[in-house]
């Protein structure tokens, strides 16, 4: 199994993405990846920030409410996400908001880590993902 | 642009009307499904969302004009976002 491993910044663990533009280019974005974030049953598996939605084409879906450090209703948009690396190349659901963390593209929620294995792996300053075993 | 806000609004009303039947009743053909959306017209539904998105940019090229929906989801309860900022 592939296993992908990030120093914390800002003291925080952190995942990086790549999202694809509408003329082709790459997006990279460092994610403070955040078990706090929304539960399993989440609709969505991320919070970008919506420039980032548009910018890569993000197909709308429904609004849905937040609550805690975000408060209000929110769009959703199903957007194309990669993480080469460890073969990951989806269409998930993300959250589009105006602002995301200080120093970071947004938040890889927990329903979007839960899909690897996550955690430092026994390097306390850096944060893991390693790529489920196939069923 | 007062055009594509009445066609997203169309595409959403389908789409919240979609997903109240799936999570009604678990019998439907939408349930457990992605549905892609584009003028206002179901073109597209699939076990995955990738399959949907990749179907509506055959179709309609500009997203705005489209609506991707997980039909069975719970876009109502509030979901919380433990704080990060």
């Amino acid at each position: 199994m592939a296993m992908l491993q990030w120093p914390l910044r800002n003291g925080r663990p952190v995942v990086q993405v790549v999202l694809t533009l509408t003329d082709g280019q790459s997006l990279v974005r460092d994610l403070v990846a955040d078990t706090g974030a929304g539960t399993r049953d989440s609709v969505f598996d991320l919070i970008l920030d919506e420039d980032d939605c548009l910018h890569c084409g993000g197909v709308p879906a429904d609004t849905v409410r937040l609550g805690g450090a975000y408060v209000g209703s929110f769009p959703v948009y199903f957007v194309d996400v990669r993480i080469p690396e460890l073969g990951f190349d989806q269409s998930i659901a993300a959250v589009a908001v105006s602002q995301v963390p200080l120093g970071f593209g947004g938040i890889a929620c927990f329903k979007f880590l839960r899909r690897f294995n996550y955690g430092d792996m026994n390097d306390p300053d850096r944060f893991c993902l390693e790529s489920l075993a196939c069923p | 642009m007062a055009g594509a806000n009445l066609q997203s609004s169309v595409n959403l009303d389908l789409a919240r009307s979609i997903n109240r039947e799936a999570r009604q009743d678990p019998t439907s053909p939408y349930a457990g499904k992605f549905v892609g959306i584009a003028n206002g017209c179901v073109v597209v539904v699939a076990d995955t969302s990738r399959e949907v998105l990749r179907r509506l940019k055959e179709v309609e090229p500009d997203p705005k004009k489209c609506c991707c929906i997980e039909c069975s989801a719970d876009y109502e309860t509030v979901q919380e976002i433990w704080g990060v900022l």
